[in-house]
């Protein structure tokens, strides 16, 4: 098949002619023969259900999801690439912009990983400070994710509430980063910017005014009956699935299995933290909510705890490595718990300028690669249920 | 048919829940700020990383502490900058992309003379994208002229680099 007509879909001229060249590659392949009464719908890569740029192609039997299947690579920046044609300081800015919800934890992979390969040892304050300004990540992108999938299923007002609570979480890791999104201030050896007065003190203000408000987001929505008839069954996900397809994260956790790196491969200074790991009472899109909403409280209590245990003293090491710093030859492998699910760094270098090759874990596209199975035989609306429950970031499953 | 109208009973009364507790907060004071009538409050500008600027010279503010070590220009991982050395060490042209850069410091970190920091400018508008090339050498001039010549340089040498210059703060440009 030559010619590649990208972009334009009818499935009726797929109906009415099998062999006609309407659509793309992906199209065009996906259904092998035209079967009567079914037709081809591609959700994406504007849809606005769909998070981001992604496209799923589904085939449709009547209002039910015969099958589906997610199509990716339409925002693919070569972040791999780039980390092998830049040296390793270089690199740290892009870091933020893989994940830009959560990017304090993919700076903490790859810092953490060259640290391992070089042997660094990080300053305590700087730890703590990495630990406070990961988990405060951590609540601004679980709020975030609870707007837009509030939205997702319907009901506007929820996200409007969650960003004004996630601008005063940006308020907060300005003063250690700098900016509001795509945030690095991890470097080797250390963070950039220590925390001020106010900056303690806003977390301290923060955090009793985010609990009143968690009790405000169960009477507007986690008690919604309309909301709960959208998700309660819908999409379940088992243990045994999300081991087939690598899942992590809360989807992993809300399926039953109490897993998470911060505990199991303690790194930082979590060994030194006390939090319960929340599993999920149920295993469907409604048990991962709830799952989600439970780790915010868990990531304010560990910020609490924090709060109390961070010393004061330098936030940088001695010789801290400069733009120009070259990895010693060897490899190094880095797993943290990022919002979405376990981010992996494996560097390997071969003591040249730059690393030989960075390859990331992203969690989000382990989550997604299960969509096609969960989403298999449910309703085209529970199915945009179940796309929100998985809390996609495409840039991040791109790369 | 009786579990149907209880269920849609059972699902208005939340609705009511929902639209009571989005009429309380319709009520509250509104969070948002009204631009231009109003701007962020200083305070929050102060941490905020605008695009680099020069700083200003210790005795003479508008003379910079570039050496035209080129080290910056070295370390950028966006390609944009580019200092041109003059018959002094002092530079005779320093350029910078900001469409190119990513904000990321490697080059305020690396300046072995302290001549580079973080603006605070946050309402930086242009209409084309050359007009985003910034000649900070010009810049600096401009930022000097405003000091009124009377006055000693504030507290330069005291003050830790994050503390912004008060009259760069969130102001329009
Ligand atoms: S902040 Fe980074 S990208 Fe921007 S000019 Fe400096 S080194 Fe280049
Ligand atoms: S590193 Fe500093 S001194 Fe050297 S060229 Fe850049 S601004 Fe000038």
């Amino acid at each position: 098949m030559t010619g590649c007509n990208l972009g334009f879909i009818n499935p009726l001229s797929v109906l009415e002619n099998p062999g006609t060249m309407a659509g793309d590659f992906y199209s065009r392949n996906f259904e092998k023969k035209a079967v009567p009464g079914r037709i081809i719908l591609n959700l994406g890569p504007q849809h606005p259900s769909t998070h981001g740029v992604l496209r799923v192609l589904c085939e449709l039997d009547g209002e039910y999801v015969a099958r589906c299947e997610p199509v990716l690579g339409y925002l693919h920046r070569m972040h791999e690439k780039m980390g092998e044609v830049k040296t390793p300081w270089q690199f740290l800015p892009n870091l933020g912009r893989i994940d830009y919800l959560h990017p304090l934890a993919w700076n903490w992979a790859f810092v953490g990983a060259a640290e391992k390969l070089a042997g660094l040892t990080v300053p305590p304050r700087a730890e703590w400070l990495r630990l406070i300004g990961c988990e405060l990540n951590r609540v601004g992108s679980h709020l975030l994710w609870w707007g837009a999938f509030v939205m997702d299923l319907g009901g506007f007002t929820p996200i409007l509430y969650a960003f004004e609570e996630r601008e005063k979480i940006n308020d907060i890791l300005q003063i250690i980063t700098g900016s509001r999104l795509t945030m690095s201030n991890f470097r080797f050896g250390g963070v950039c910017a220590d925390g001020d007065s106010r900056f303690f003190r806003l977390i301290q203000e923060f955090i009793p005014y985010l609990r009143e408000r968690l009790k405000m987001y169960k009477g507007l929505v986690t008690d919604n009956v309309i909301l709960r008839r959208r998700l309660e069954g819908i999409g379940p996900i088992d243990v045994d699935m999300c081991q087939r397809y690598g899942a992590t994260g809360p989807i992993l956790r809300a399926a039953g299995s109490p897993r998470d790196t911060r505990q199991d491969y303690p790194y930082g200074v979590y060994d030194q933290v006390d939090f319960p790991i929340p599993t999920g009472p149920v295993n469907d899109s409604f048990g991962r909510y709830l799952v989600r909403l439970v780790e915010i409280e868990t990531s304010l209590s560990i910020v609490e705890q924090a709060l109390k245990a961070i010393p004061e003293g330098p936030i940088m090491m001695e010789k801290a490595p400069k733009v120009t710093w070259k990895l010693p030859a060897g490899e190094s492998y880095m797993a943290v718990e990022g919002a979405r699910g376990q981010i992996c760094v494996h560097l390997v270098s071969d003591g040249g300028q730059t690393p030989y090759r960075v390859k990331l874990r992203a969690p989000g596209f382990s989550n997604l690669s299960l969509f096609a199975e969960a989403a298999q035989g449910t309703i085209l609306a529970d199915a945009i249920a179940i796309l929100g429950s998985l809390d996609l970031v495409i840039p991040e499953v791109d790369r | 048919m009786l579990q149907a109208i209880w269920d849609n009973i059972k699902g208005l009364y939340s609705l009511l829940v929902g639209m009571s507790i989005t009429g309380r907060y319709l009520l509250s004071p509104v969070e948002t700020i009204h631009y231009p009538r109003q701007v962020v409050a200083d305070e929050i500008m102060a941490s905020f990383r605008g695009p680099i600027q020069l700083t200003k010279g210790k005795k003479d503010p508008a003379q910079t502490r570039c050496i035209s070590c080129q080290m910056c220009v070295k370390a950028c991982p966006g390609h944009c900058l580019s200092v041109t050395k003059g018959d002094t060490k002092a530079p005779a042209q320093w350029l910078y992309d900001f469409s190119y850069c990513c904000l990321c410091g490697a080059c305020v970190e690396t300046c072995p003379t302290g001549a580079l920091e973080f603006s605070h400018k946050v309402y930086l508008v242009t209409l084309t994208r050359e007009e985003l090339i910034l000649d900070l050498l010009a810049d600096l001039q401009k930022r000097a002229a405003i000091l009124p010549e009377s006055q000693p340089v504030p507290t330069a040498n005291l003050a830790p680099p994050t503390v912004p210059d008060v009259e760069s703060i969130g102001e329009p440009k």
